[in-house]
């Protein structure tokens, strides 16, 4: 009970408590349904409960703020309501339609329990919006447009839609000029507004202005960040998604938020969570290009040295099979000439020993037959004695038979003899004369007989017969 | 670098050399030119990462024209 302090009635801060929870309880006996943001579900793992916090906004500004509980069961039940409806869990910064009762603990103060929730509220004009953005899109076939075309192999030039003061800009340049590569980038702002409800309007203009001079970019990127999680919706628009779309130089998105994806970034060549991380996948891209070139500098360098060692190699083998070759051959033809001359050695020693026995074999009968020889001679010759003595004889009778025969033919022409036959030599001059002609009538002739000469003049000469 | 040459070309060509001298296609005799090439090529990629050719005034020059 209360006391009196200082002429002041004083509670205790649990009979205040409890006397706003009895009150509250008097006053509150229903549920009733709520319709609010549900900015954050704070859903606890462990226990299984939740403790949304639940706001409303008017103009972005936040005009009202309750916490609420969600038990266990009554989480399981409508996560599984909303997976059906809305093809999605209940989740943070959505918009929802609630049963609920009030809570008052003394501990833990005022909150909304929440009985239920419709998820077919939920899904919201947002969400319809969104929807149906990305189904147009889908059917004119423009979803997929800007995620189709080519990367350029480095996106060096790139067209920034963004704030000059935000945040998000902010890391951008940072990772992209600090570049510890030294990677030389290109940008250009073209300032929109990133938020809100004109923020449609804003990044569609600065696209049509950036498309005029798109030959000197290539890439489009959109930057925000630092601005939460609120007014959003617009990236879901289907004007601003189509621009995105059907931009003719690849878009990347780094809008830095938590929520769902919006259209915008679905439809982007590529969407980054963060600015920072979009500036990454730039860098990355230079990382792209230059790891290849640099690897082909090693493999290069290694390759040429690969081959220049192989031939070396192929050089020296070759040159070590060829002398192993003429090695082999030098010293099978050293094996063969060696054998060669040995044999030639033994050979010619047998040749030697045999000629020098037929040597001695031919002297031994040389000699002996020689001897035979001069035996035979000697008895043939003592034979030939007798034979000798009486052919001799007989030859020499003969001979002088022969002897006497021929004297008697000599001594019958000897002119002695011829003259003393009655015939005479007629001589001039000392000379016989053989012709008539050789003398002149009144020559001297003189004649020779046997016993005498008589001398004479020649008176007449006739010619004979 | 007297000769001009897109990254890209001067890419594709690096790999086409590189290619051709891993796979052993290319003869010691053309090595040393080859390489050359290659050294010449790595040379601009190299350079294009460093560099950009943009010109902000004739950008906005030409966005003036609206």
């Amino acid at each position: 009970m209360s006391e009196t302090i200082h002429d002041k009635t004083v509670f205790t801060l649990l009979e205040v408590a409890h006397s706003i929870q009895r009150t509250l309880n008097e006053r509150y006996r229903s549920s009733f349904w709520v319709k609010a943001e549900m900015n954050k579900l704070n859903h606890y793992s462990h226990s299984g409960h939740c403790y949304p916090e639940l706001l409303e906004k008017k103009e972005e500004k936040v005009v009202a703020q309750v916490r609420a509980t969600l038990w266990k069961d009554d989480y399981l039940r409508i996560n599984e309501n909303f997976l059906k409806t809305l093809k999605e869990p209940l989740k943070n910064g959505i918009n929802i339609l609630f049963q609920a009762r009030i809570l008052f603990d003394p501990v833990h103060g005022l909150s909304l329990r929440i009985l239920d929730i419709d998820p077919s509220w939920s899904l919201g004009e947002l969400e319809r919006e969104k929807q149906k953005s990305m189904e147009r899109l889908k059917e004119e076939q423009l979803f997929f447009l800007n995620k189709s075309l080519p990367l350029p192999l480095l996106p060096q030039r790139i067209a920034i839609i963004s704030v000059e003061t935000s945040k998000g800009f902010a890391d951008f340049q940072k990772v992209i000029d600090q570049n510890p590569w030294k990677y030389k980038f290109f940008y250009l702002l073209f300032p929109s507004l990133l938020q809100g409800d004109k923020v449609a309007e804003a990044i569609v203009h600065q696209l049509q202005r950036i498309e005029k001079v798109k030959h000197h970019f290539d890439v489009v990127a959109i930057i925000r960040g630092g601005g939460g999680d609120i007014g959003l919706s617009g990236y879901n628009r289907y004007d601003l998604a189509k621009s995105i779309a059907c931009f003719p130089l690849p878009v990347i998105t780094g809008i830095g938020h938590v929520t769902n994806e919006t259209v915008a970034e679905m439809v982007a060549f590529k969407n980054c969570i963060t600015p920072t991380e979009l500036a990454d996948f730039l860098i990355q891209q230079f990382h792209n290009f230059s790891i290849p070139v640099n690897e082909s500098r090693k493999t290069l360098i290694h390759s040429v040295n690969q081959q220049l060692a192989d031939t070396k190699k192929e050089a020296g083998r070759t040159i070590s099979l060829f002398l192993k070759h003429t090695t082999n051959l030098i010293s099978t033809t050293r094996r063969e000439l060696l054998s060669h001359a040995r044999r030639v050695k033994t050979h010619s020693g047998f040749y030697i020993r045999n000629a020098r026995n037929q040597v001695k074999l031919v002297s031994r009968s040389l000699r002996k037959n020689t001897t035979l020889l001069l035996g035979a001679s000697a008895t043939a010759t003592s034979g030939l004695k007798p034979i000798l003595k009486k052919e001799t004889a007989v030859f020499f009778q003969q001979l002088g038979h022969e002897i006497d025969i021929r004297a008697k033919q000599v001594s019958m022409l000897d002119p002695k003899n011829v003259l003393a036959r009655g015939f005479s030599i007629t001589l001039f001059q000392d000379k016989a004369i053989r012709s008539p002609h050789v003398v002149r009538p009144g020559d001297p002739i003189k004649t020779i007989t046997f016993d005498g000469i008589i001398e004479s003049t020649v008176t007449t000469i006739q010619p004979g017969p | 670098m007297s000769e001009k040459i897109t990254y890209t070309a001067a890419f594709e060509e690096l790999q086409l050399i590189v290619n051709e001298i891993e796979t052993g296609e290319i003869s010691v005799d053309q090595l040393s030119q080859k390489v050359r090439r290659a050294a010449f090529l790595i040379g601009v990629c190299k350079e294009k990462l460093t560099t950009t050719e943009a010109d902000v005034n004739q950008i906005l020059k030409e966005l003036g024209d609206d």
